[in-house]
């Protein structure tokens, strides 16, 4: 049976090299992809990876299950050391229509269940909402872009960014709602 | 408070300095609308990353992480077994290190750094005394130094291999009396022959400087402190090591075997 993620974590944090392995295993494709997605930049996105179980092997981040899933905490915590690398190095300017033509797809790999499953609703969800709505995601959170900058980028007024994110958010929350009444209906 | 109130975004990517991110934290604690729009950013993001495309990672990244996390552990044994007091041989006036006949005591400062850099996470100046470690009878001996001075590390760089080359390097950037101590340790460098040595530069708009010099151990490993002290400020961007074919080299001959952005 599978074991879970806290019980390997916990492992993890008492130093135990297998369970170290194991949970590498587990999410070194998630982890590397979204980081390569953050930082576009395959260097970087080894070095979050690295530093993401650094941070666990020595115990500096504690891992609390009633803040959430552990995936979306090491997910999180990946993004962040993403921005702190991308904020180091110079600003590169960032072109929205790029992106996608100098990403090499593949398909997620079969044993990546969670991946798989909330991966392409939302993958698809993404697809649905207005292009200016999914720019704003893109720079707000894979890009975790400060609020000037997106201002800039999208040539909005500061003071409108934050209404824009939360807005663009809870619209891509209500398709992804739909998709998953209707998947159930249909299930059933 | 509507400026505090204003800095949500910056705060959830992390972009606030850190005095910035204080202030707002002491703010997010008394406003019930920044808590509930965090929470309600979180939430919303929480299955984002899982919409990105599989990219395939390095064939072997997975040995490289795991080698260097572990890594951390060790040094941290070493760290945890060594006095309380962190001894640190002072070797600024070397700018080219001899070989590395046998683990010299230097070493261990810069794994002591290393590790506290780790777990104390970027950013924050790791202060340590510093202070002469006695000779042994073997080595030769170097004046004792009475004088006590405060060094901070200022930058931690992983070296990126070149494709091809296998090595791994760190450099720490380590000030000290108002001098910029360049310290880099190497590992799996391939190896030299004859006058070959490895040059270590710092670049500026693509011009090098020279920045230490060092051979290495039959096992492949070599280190090389240097203090930068160079006829001008210079704002370095990169930093590289090649190999040259001698320890003369005042441009790189050689290939590019590791390099950073700094």
């Amino acid at each position: 049976m599978r074991e879970e993620d806290v019980d390997l974590f916990n492992r993890v944090q008492a130093q135990d090299e297998a369970a170290l392995e194991q949970l590498y295993d587990r999410y070194e494709r998630i982890l590397y992809s979204f980081s390569f997605r953050v930082t576009n930049n395959k260097f970087l996105a080894e070095e979050a990876v690295q530093d993401v179980f650094t941070k666990i092997w020595t115990k500096q981040r504690n891992f609390d299950e009633k803040k959430g899933k552990f995936s979306s905490w090491l997910l999180t915590m990946a993004r962040n050391t993403c921005i702190d690398l991308l904020r180091k190095r110079k600003e590169t300017p960032y072109e929205f229509e790029e992106r996608d033509s100098i990403q090499s797809k593949e398909p997620t790999p079969e044993d990546q269940v969670e991946w798989k499953e909330r991966g392409e609703e939302m993958q698809s969800a993404l697809k649905e909402l207005p292009k200016e709505q999914q720019e704003i995601i893109e720079l707000f959170y894979f890009k975790g872009m400060s609020q000037s900058a997106i201002s800039k980028t999208c040539d909005i007024p500061l003071g409108t960014v934050k209404g824009r994110v939360r807005l663009s958010l809870k619209h891509l929350k209500g398709i992804l709602t739909k998709k998953r009444e209707r998947g159930v209906y249909e299930d059933g | 408070m509507a400026k505090q109130c204003d800095r949500l975004i910056d705060y959830f990517n992390n972009q606030l300095t850190e005095r910035e991110r204080e202030a707002f934290e002491i703010h997010l604690g008394e406003c019930a609308s920044c808590q509930e729009e965090l929470a309600e950013l979180e939430e919303l993001t929480m299955d984002l990353p899982f919409g990105v495309d599989a990219v395939e990672p390095p064939e072997d990244m997975k040995d490289r992480v795991l080698s260097n996390v572990k890594n951390v552990n060790q040094v941290k044994d070493n760290a945890q077994s060594s006095d309380t007091t962190t001894k640190v041989t002072d070797i600024k006036d070397k700018k080219d290190m001899p070989p590395l006949k046998k683990k010299k005591s230097w070493y261990k400062p810069l794994i002591v750094a290393t590790l506290t850099l780790s777990l104390v996470g970027n950013g924050v100046a790791l202060i340590y005394l510093n202070q002469e470690e006695k000779p042994e009878s073997t080595a030769p001996s170097e004046p004792e130094q009475e004088e006590v001075s405060l060094d901070t590390l200022s930058q931690k760089h992983a070296l990126q291999p070149s494709e091809g080359v296998s090595a791994q390097a760190t450099a720490l950037m380590i000030e000290q009396n108002n001098h910029v101590n360049l310290v880099v340790q190497a590992e799996d460098l391939p190896p030299l022959s004859g006058e070959e040595a490895y040059q270590v530069w710092v670049l500026e708009d693509g011009t090098p400087y020279r920045a230490g010099t060092f051979i290495s151990s039959e096992d492949g490993t070599g280190a090389v402190s240097y203090v930068m002290d160079y006829d001008k400020e210079y704002n370095f961007d990169t930093i590289a090591i090649t190999k040259e074919p001698n320890a003369n080299s005042q441009q790189p001959q050689g290939d590019i075997l590791l390099s950073s952005p700094l």
